[in-house]
């Protein structure tokens, strides 16, 4: 393994480099004493688990906030930036993970917004668009809406954006997170193109594979600091997997099957309409047996949130019926729905899941206010929610001083860990996971894996949503796809592999081996029940 | 590094304590002989609290009360400013009680009594004061030093010494009968300052307590006036009728809002326009009113069976009476605390105001806060007019106070929601108010005290807010560095999701880390 400290090419000066960029947070040292150094006309890749402080690093280099220690360079020259316009100015442009894009406008309002003084906003900003375009193979037009675009039309507007705006050096934020696996091919396609212009282009990732694939140059960061360079022509993954978690990577999967015939949720034909009376969930029918944990893929926003957010009471079911051991709890109240025993691991957890400026122990109470042991009738238990606030930390290994500290002190992994401790407690007999590993670090990672395998093991049925579908494939019991409101296809997690759930989640169909719309019993025994698709 | 378990026993802190105090009020009485007492009543303090510091090592661990659990002692700002905040606290309650004690005993027992509270108030205090509570009180500080300036400005501009003009405001502001009148004034302050933070704590502003109180207390009085019934029974109506019709003009607003999302902010201010027609179409002879006076219209007077006497207060050289309704405002704020605190009700209130999308993920029902709270909200506002009803005027007439809603809003602010806060900053306000009375006389425009309690208002708000924010990110460090972690936790998926702005040559203005910080009330 090459692990050089830093590029040092010899004849042009790096396009971008870092010196000792040290950054501090309340809370935490996100970053210190990093050293990258970006050769132009390459592909940098930087890559780190989630919470290596990667986006928080890219966030300095590109002026959004200043560095508590260290400097940046551009062309050789030392800069200081106080905002995104200065980094713009010297020509560093940044791609973020959420799109920044008005959906009611179109693709050439998006792109002259805010740089109306560049070209104007007629016929010359259009004819620069077309010629950038052009040139970088990105196939944008300047004319369709944005709201008809599909993901990966949508990236390539960013890019367009940041290079209108002058950029010689982009920088990616995550930008495979959002897209399937064939859109990732076209995207790095995109970005040899650019590379063959002489544009320089960081890329932030913690898919090693994406990342052997695309980048020129790999710098490692691990806990806020650069721990290696490598040269992906000579590295594994297993290598940089090494080098990111210092030690082996944990890898979701279940062990012997736990499945049962006895069906705790069940689902028939829910319809979900939006305002404008678009169905968002349409006639999805799953049934969730104890011991079972199912699965669903899908490209975000086709329905996933609002199926959860409907069986949790949150928005109201259209039509279908949504049964809870067989009790009928179509139209419940959220707090009927808890009490009746379903716990709730929200995807967005500062949305949905914590109060950031209560304490942990009031955060305790959140969501289970009428059950002891926190509650006794209209009165808060102090004493109960604090013992059993304690209880969570040390059984579920919350990193925090005590139970004191508000939520919004601890790392997100930790907040997340706190979660799952509080809609475990009680017993649950249904549990509705949305992406309990997001932004998690790894360690939580395999913990939080691990809480789901246990409460798998004592009869929980699990509803799992995830982007990610290593870990769709790995603990999953049963795997549903979700495209457009819809179910389907179900897949086979024993057999599917990831570019075939991909190619589902798009609309093509999982093709190959992956066993279409017929299902046999993934791992002993017969878990095939009503499949997808419904009309 | 978790030493919550572990509650220090009573007994081992007692003896201490109590060794104390006596020490604080033995060196006072001592130098009391010598120097004024005041001079000594400090000097006493001071040393009982070197001799907490000397010996608070030895004692069991203490609980800061309001603290996120950190370790506190040791670090700089704990040294540097919790420390100086309880010093500077003890001593200020230590001289308030003694002089307070003054009016009504003789100076030596008073002084006495006030260095023993003011020592037991260091031990106290240093023990229990966390970073976050002297941040607050320092904030005040700050903001109370602010406005004195800027107020000192503005007389200084106007060609009046403003030393002078303060001295004669607090000389005049401390005699005997404007205490009496302080603490009438503040009681009514505070029920409405109460009723106006109840809706402040999920984020609904009542801004129509102004309304609800007048109209409420225009029913009342025509109910006790016309409807005669036997002492205390009469009263317990009154009091009834006030809450009820403040309740329902506030639940009016509350029902708007749940049902067809009108916001309260545009629905009180027309309810207390509303309220203004409805009293003066009422308030007329042909219908509830009676002629008072030759210039003065109101409802029939209640009969003396229906008045609620006042406390004598003599203890402070007056022989005026305080509101005998006091000790319900004493008690709505007791109430309103153990509500918030202690009760789901408050906790699913405080939940929906911190995060209404959290509350209703956890089964919280939204609608229902916000309509309860705008009914409980406008009950409190319901008895505003009480203690003024009767306790002193006995009708509702032309001249009834009117505007205590919109000064209930300031102290609210000034007293950040906190039962304790209110109470002093309603005490405060009518303070200014009371004190500002002697200014026409020397030929100072009064409005000297409005200015004085807006500057305070604005201040208070922003640098409490500013300390505030600070002082979180300051305890996040602490507890980052406690448990030694260096993994970004507030970087990740806070990528800015608001406007483009930093994709053009905008501002740039996202403060990453803290995307999500604190809103400002």
């Amino acid at each position: 393994m090459s692990s050089t400290p830093s590029g040092d090419g010899g004849q042009a000066p790096p396009a971008v480099e870092l010196r000792g960029i040290t950054k501090r947070f309340p809370g935490v040292v996100a970053n210190h004493d990093i050293n990258i150094s970006v050769a132009p006309g390459t592909v940098h890749a930087i890559v780190g688990e989630n919470g290596a402080g990667k986006s928080t690093l890219m966030k300095t280099l590109y002026g959004m906030h200043r560095p508590d220690e260290g400097t940046i360079h551009v062309n050789g020259r030392q800069v200081k930036f106080t905002s995104p316009s200065d980094a713009i100015r010297n020509g560093i442009g940044m791609v973020h993970q959420h799109f920044m894009l008005a959906d009611n406008l179109t693709v050439l309002e998006n792109v002259v917004l805010g740089a109306e003084r560049l070209h104007g906003i007629g016929a010359r900003a259009r004819a620069e668009i077309l010629r950038l375009s052009g040139q970088y193979g990105l196939g944008v037009d300047p004319d369709r809406l944005m709201e008809d675009l599909g993901v990966g039309d949508r990236q390539r507007v960013e890019i367009l954006k940041v290079l209108y705006r002058g950029a010689r050096t982009i920088i990616l934020d995550e930008p495979t997170a959002v897209l399937v696996p064939q859109e990732v091919d076209e995207l790095f396609d995109n970005l040899r193109e650019l590379k063959r212009e002489g544009l320089t282009v960081i890329f932030i990732s913690h898919k090693l594979d994406e990342v052997l694939s695309v980048a020129d140059e790999i710098t490692v960061i691990r806990r806020g600091t650069t721990v290696a360079t490598a040269d992906p022509g000579t590295t594994t993954a297993r290598e940089l997997a090494t080098l990111m978690v210092g030690g082996e990577l944990p890898v979701p999967e279940l062990r012997e099957s736990t499945v049962t015939d006895r069906v705790v949720l069940s689902l028939d034909g829910v319809t979900v309409r939006s305002g404008d009376g678009r169905a968002v969930v349409d006639g999805v029918g799953i049934d969730i047996h104890e011991g079972e944990i199912v699965g669903i893929a899908g490209v975000e926003g086709n329905g996933q949130s609002e199926l959860i957010e409907a069986i949790m009471g949150m928005r109201p079911v259209s039509s279908g019926r949504i049964r809870l051991g067989g009790q009928d709890i179509t139209g419940w109240h959220t707090l009927k729905i808890r009490e009746a025993g379903v716990g709730y691991i929200p995807e967005d957890r500062h949305r949905h899941g914590v109060l950031l400026e209560s304490s942990l122990w009031e955060n305790r109470i959140l969501g289970h206010q009428t059950k002891r042991p926190s509650v006794r009738g209209p009165w808060i238990d102090r004493a109960g929610a604090r013992a059993d606030a304690e209880r969570i930390v040390s059984e579920y290994d919350v990193r925090t001083p005590n139970i004191d500290v508000i939520a919004d002190a601890l790392s997100g992994g930790n907040q997340q860990k706190f979660i799952i401790g509080r809609e475990m407690s009680g017993e649950p007999r249904f549990l509705v996971a949305a992406h309990p590993t997001r932004g998690v670090d790894v360690g939580a990672q395999s913990a939080i894996w691990e809480q789901l395998r246990e409460a798998r093991a004592a009869g929980l049925a699990v509803l799992l949503v995830s982007a990610d579908l290593d870990e769709l494939i790995g603990m999953s019991d049963t795997l549903h796809v979700i495209l457009r409101g819809r179910l389907v296809a179900q897949a086979d997690p024993t057999s599917v592999t990831p570019e075939q759930l991909g190619s589902a989640m798009t609309g093509a169909g999982l093709g190959g081996d992956g066993g279409t719309q017929t299902t046999e019993g993934g791992s002993g025994d017969d878990t095939a029940d009503r499949d997808g698709g419904g009309a | 590094m978790t030493d919550t378990a572990t509650r220090p026993g009573a007994p081992r802190i007692l003896i201490p304590a109590l060794l104390i105090a006596l020490l604080g009020t033995i060196v006072t009485v001592a130098l009391d002989t010598v120097l004024l007492w005041w001079a000594a009543l400090i000097i006493g303090v001071v040393l009982a609290f070197a001799a907490v510091v000397l010996v608070d090592r030895r004692m069991p661990e203490a609980e800061r009360t309001g603290a996120s659990g950190t370790k506190e002692e040791g670090t700089t700002l704990h040294r540097t400013l919790v420390v100086p905040t309880a010093l500077v606290l003890s001593v200020v309650s230590g001289l308030l009680l003694a002089w307070f004690l003054d009016l009504s005993l003789i100076e030596p027992v008073a002084a006495a009594l006030g260095a023993f509270a003011g020592s037991a108030a260091a031990l106290l205090l240093y023990r229990r004061l966390s970073a976050m509570l002297a941040l607050s009180f320092a904030a005040v500080f700050a903001a109370g030093i602010i406005a004195i300036a800027v107020t000192a400005l503005v007389l200084f501009f106007s060609g009046i010494a403003p030393g002078a003009t303060f001295a004669r405001m607090v000389e005049y502001g401390t005699r005997p009968n404007s205490l009496v009148q302080i603490i009438n004034d503040g009681t009514t302050y505070y029920l409405a300052a109460v009723a106006v933070a109840i809706g402040f704590k999920m984020k609904l502003f009542n801004i129509g307590v102004d309304g609800q109180y007048r109209l409420a207390a225009l029913m009342a009085a025509a109910v006790g006036g016309w409807l005669v019934l036997p002492p205390v029974l009469s009263q317990i109506v009154i009091i009834l009728v006030a809450v009820a019709v403040g309740g329902a003009w506030a639940g009016i607003a509350g029902y708007l809002k749940v049902t067809r999302g009108v916001s309260e902010v545009i629905s009180t201010i027309m309810l207390n326009a509303i309220a203004t027609g409805i009293t003066a179409y009422l308030l007329n002879t042909d219908r509830l009113a009676v002629e008072i006076s030759t210039n003065n219209i109101g409802t029939p007077p209640l009969p003396e069976g229906s008045w609620i006497p006042g406390i004598p207060a003599a203890f402070l050289g007056s022989e005026r009476e305080i509101f005998g309704l006091v000790l319900l405002a004493a008690a709505v704020g007791v109430g309103y605390a153990v509500m918030l605190n202690r009760t789901r009700f408050g906790f699913e209130l405080r939940a929906t105001g911190q995060s209404q999308s959290a509350a209703e993920a956890s089964g919280v029902n939204v609608k229902k806060m916000v309509f309860l709270s705008m009914l409980f909200s406008g009950m409190v506002a319901g008895l505003v007019g009480m203690p003024q009803l009767l306790g002193s005027s006995h009708y509702y007439a032309l001249d009834f106070p009117t505007g205590i809603g919109f000064i209930g809003i300031a102290i609210a602010l000034l007293g950040r929601n906190h039962p304790v806060g209110i109470a002093f900053a309603a005490l405060f306000w009518a303070f200014l108010n009371q004190a500002a009375g002697i200014l026409p006389f020397d030929g100072i425009p009064q409005e000297i005290a409005v200015i004085a309690q807006a500057t305070i208002v604005l201040t208070v708000v922003v640098v409490y807010e500013v300390v505030h924010r600070w002082g979180r990110r300051y305890q996040q460090q602490q507890i980052g560095k406690e448990l030694g972690t260096t993994v970004a936790g507030p970087a990740e998926e806070t990528a800015p999701t608001g406007a483009a702005s930093d994709s053009g040559d905008g501002t740039g203005d996202d403060t990453p880390g803290t995307g999500r910080g604190g809103e400002a009330k």
